[in-house]
């Protein structure tokens, strides 16, 4: 028999692009995972658990799943310690940037800039670079407000279309990185369940070939 | 309520405990261990002294109020062990001791393990050849034998293949660092886009990628051998251990699972050759690790070869149930 094993998938934007994956290699949820947050695959020792993006890695890393699909800002946000994280899956693409007001006046050279972001680790990481001393405020949604209110001079958040940055009058300034959906692998089921995480490895590389 | 990370054992479990704790040390006694008790609190100088500087954000701080000194609560008691050997048996060629007390980090070092684990170790000093690393694999596998629990695999690692593949890459330690963190969590992906940024050449850049693939049963050594053959004699040479420390703990009486995994490198900066765990399954990490770790000794005034294991047995008893 083949070890069982337990994906994790994040919710949302990244779920709408996993799904076709998993399709396209004959993979579909065998339930409702509108409203189950475990459910059965047409694969016999294929399970899913649908979470948070940013709880995906807790739960790899705990081994509660052996396997997770998770954004790379997920992964440079919490560090991604305790994990390995073999393959970019190239889906729920879109990057991560810096954005403000349209045409809003340039700063005086010595001002603190404010950052509204839901990303403190890698705006610090990144305005740090540049020498720059900035005032973090942490959100949990909805950044594009801050700058609108006076909140904040500038936010750092994923951009896809951009369509919701224009439509609040915001411009992308700068991309601090691109960003992917990556495979994450927990450690001890590299060791004791090799050959099935490594045959699940091989046929997601499979499928993204297929893809590209 | 207590901090964060800590915790209090009572009966039944401590008897449990207290159980588990005679058992191996009566084995390690047998075995010709002597037991050392080492402070709780030392000189943070002689605390972190040798290659054990990784401890250093690990390592809980005070002063002592009577010398004015910065102190240190031991953070692992293996840098312990090594200062002992040095200083109180230097005299003999071969020493083996074995070590079991409580130990304080700052930190978690991996997500769900505890601040406080209650180490358990063996080590021996003065055994350059591959028999000690066997002994210490042995030691710790009847250790977690002893602590009923079963089902353990294997991890071998050899430190010297990721160090035989990045000596001619002259990195500066920055980079080193970043090429460290992402062999640590086989991030191909990161890897390429890394190297390419780096230009590095397309030789080497297969070596590397190699390197993250080449993990899995015994069959890897021989893929190893072929696809590393550019590497290297000490690359080579590092295969040719892991391959006979495989073969012996194969032909022992119910040997483990072995995972070979080429691009493990716990404790790397202070480890010289074979680094080993145990894992089982269904219990997200590792649960049991040691390796080889020559040159420690020397910041002791004491150059000698070392290896050993340690755990945490609270962890050990909680499987074992």
């Amino acid at each position: 028999m083949r070890a069982m094993i337990t994906l994790a998938l994040s919710k949302g934007r990244i779920l709408e692009d996993t799904l076709p994956m998993l399709k396209s290699m004959g993979i579909e949820p065998a339930g409702d995972i509108g409203r189950l947050l475990r459910v059965p695959t047409t694969e016999p020792d294929l399970q899913l658990v649908i979470i948070r993006p940013a709880d995906v890695p807790t739960y790899v890393a705990y081994g509660a799943a052996d396997l997770g699909v998770t954004g790379k800002d997920v992964l440079m946000e919490h560090g991604g310690e305790g994990l390995y994280e073999p393959l970019d899956l190239k889906i729920a693409g879109c990057r991560l940037s810096v954005a403000q007001v349209k045409d809003s006046p340039a700063l005086p050279p010595q001002h603190r800039l404010r950052v509204a972001t839901k990303y403190p680790a890698i705006t610090r990481a990144h305005f740090a670079q540049r020498d720059m001393q900035v005032e973090m405020i942490k959100l949990y949604g909805s950044m594009e407000l801050a700058p609108l209110v006076g909140l904040a001079d500038v936010i750092v958040d994923l951009v896809d279309t951009g369509n919701t940055l224009r439509a609040n009058g915001l411009v992308e300034t700068e991309i601090i990185t691109h960003i992917t959906a990556r495979m994450v692998v927990n450690k001890a089921a590299m060791k004791t369940k090799h050959a099935a995480i490594k045959g699940w490895l091989a046929r997601f590389a499979e499928a993204v070939e297929a893809r590209a | 309520m207590l901090p964060e990370g800590m915790a209090e054992t009572l009966a039944p479990s401590s008897w449990a405990l207290e159980d588990l704790r005679r058992k191996l040390l009566d084995h390690y006694r047998v075995a010709g261990y002597a037991l050392i008790l080492t402070p709780l609190v030392e000189h943070l100088d002689s605390l972190l002294t040798g290659s054990a500087e990784d401890l250093e954000q690990q390592t809980f701080k005070l002063i002592d109020p009577e010398s004015g000194r910065l102190l240190g609560l031991r953070a692992d008691m293996t840098p312990q062990a090594a200062r002992v050997a040095a200083r109180h048996y230097a005299h003999q060629d071969i020493v083996k001791l074995c070590y079991l007390g409580t130990v304080l980090r700052a930190t978690a070092p991996e997500p769900g393990q505890s601040r406080s684990p209650r180490q358990v170790g063996c080590e021996i000093f003065g055994e350059p050849g591959l028999g000690a690393d066997i002994e210490a694999i042995n030691l710790m596998l009847q250790s977690l034998a002893l602590a009923g629990v079963s089902s353990v695999a294997l991890d071998l690692g050899h430190v010297g293949v990721y160090r035989g593949v990045v000596q001619h890459l002259a990195l500066s330690a920055a980079d080193e660092g970043e090429l460290f963190r992402m062999v640590q969590r086989k991030s191909g992906p990161d890897m390429r886009q890394w190297m390419s940024a780096l230009g590095l050449e397309a030789s080497v850049r297969q070596l590397l990628i190699d390197l993250l693939d080449l993990n899995g049963g015994l069959d890897v050594l021989d893929a190893a051998a072929s696809r590393l053959a550019a590497a290297g004699d000490t690359v080579q040479q590092a295969l040719a251990q892991l391959r006979a420390v495989c073969e012996a703990i194969q032909a022992q009486p119910s040997p483990p699972d072995i995972h070979v995994d080429l691009a493990e490198l716990r404790g790397y900066r202070y480890k010289t050759g074979l680094v080993f765990a145990a894992f089982v399954a269904d219990h997200g990490r590792e649960i049991a690790r040691g390796g080889r770790y020559d040159g420690v000794g020397a910041a002791f005034g004491e150059h000698r070869p070392a290896t050993g294991f340690s755990a945490d047995i609270n962890e050990l008893l909680r499987l074992g149930l």
